[in-house]
């Protein structure tokens, strides 16, 4: 349940290391975003001399959440942090590299680039 | 009685443990132990399986005793044949499995020649099914301009849904980093620059690359 001024981390080397999420890609007044889902968000911390810089507006996708995602076998899925992948407009990953576990929702939502850069998928 | 507590405890893994046999053969008791949670006579049969019988005559005190040897036991048959028991329902026998990955080879061999035919350069076939559980091979290719990619995926998902009825999910739009996703098969046509910068070949280091029946080298006459 990511929502505007929510806080995430970043789970690539893109160079970023704190995202402050500011909009939610989607419908015009959307409240929430969960796995998978595109959002605006702005740079809050970043590492130095990299491309990427505190206070730019990215869009990232999100990979990981504190909410719950179910699934229809009844599998649930809970990450201990919230966390994105920042991306370009083409929605190609500005990083080489994910870190951590991804869900494999992903893949359905058409981010297989993510996918596949990332260690674990479950 | 006392089985029954024990039973009680674990109606699942018990019963299923002892007489798999005949609990298929009695679905609706089986259904009566699962679902409801309390244990109703049962034929004498299922009720005294041997390797758990209690005689009647005992004290509590060696109920309690042999209570833990009860659990030791479940535990043992639970080994024995627990895992017989979750095997039966998602496993693909072994040679449909080697269809598969025939099957998809053949569709991977057949999309690298048709990217060698539109002079795509470097191309790769990764045969990942031991390192990632979601696809079994990665086709990565470079192109050196948009339209060459756009060339590439066009002949590419044509090919594939004529000879193989596939739909590609991914990219529609030529893009630096095209990525067609076939379910087993995935392309990537990458940019020169862009290739070197993801990096995937060095990324799945570990997969087997698959013999291409041409010579790719040759096709990279631009660099």
């Amino acid at each position: 349940m990511i929502q505007p001024q929510t806080q995430l981390n970043v789970a690539d080397n893109s160079g970023a290391r704190k995202l402050m999420c500011i909009r939610i890609i989607g419908a015009s007044n959307r409240r929430y975003a969960h796995i998978g889902d595109v959002i605006v968000a702005v740079i809050k911390e970043a590492i130095p001399n990299t491309p990427l810089e505190r206070s730019e507006v990215i869009r990232a996708v999100i990979v990981r959440t504190c909410k719950e995602l179910k699934r229809d076998n009844g599998m649930i899925i809970r990450y201990d942090d919230n966390a994105a992948v920042v991306i370009d407009q083409e929605g190609n990953p500005k990083g080489t590299r994910i870190f951590g576990a991804i869900a494999r929702e992903l893949r359905q939502l058409n981010f297989t680039k993510i996918v596949s850069l990332a260690p674990e998928v479950l | 009685m006392f089985w029954f507590a024990a039973a009680h405890r674990h109606p699942r893994l018990c019963i299923s443990a002892n007489r798999p046999a005949i609990l298929s053969q009695i679905p609706a008791i089986n259904q009566t132990l699962y679902f409801h949670g309390r244990i109703y006579p049962l034929p004498l049969s299922l009720a005294n399986p041997p390797t758990l019988r209690i005689s009647q005559s005992q004290g509590l005190r060696a109920t309690s005793n042999k209570n833990g040897d009860m659990d030791d036991e479940m535990d043992d048959l639970i080994n024995k044949y627990g895992e017989v028991v979750y095997r039966s329902k998602d496993q693909k026998p072994h040679a449909a499995e080697v269809d598969d990955d025939a099957e998809s080879l053949s569709l991977a061999v057949t999309l690298a020649k048709v990217a060698n035919e539109v002079k795509a350069a470097d191309i790769r076939v990764l045969f990942v099914k031991p390192l990632v559980y979601w696809t079994r091979f990665f086709i990565i290719a470079t192109a050196f301009s948009r339209p060459q990619i756009d060339a590439i995926g066009t002949r590419i998902r044509d090919i594939a849904e004529k000879q193989f009825k596939r739909v590609a999910r991914g990219d529609t739009k030529p893009n630096s980093w095209t990525l067609l996703d076939f379910g087993d098969v995935v392309v990537h046509i990458f940019l020169p620059q862009q290739r070197e910068f993801y990096n995937l070949e060095e990324f799945y280091g570990n997969a087997t690359l698959i013999e291409l029946p041409f010579n790719t080298e040759s096709t990279s006459f631009r660099e």
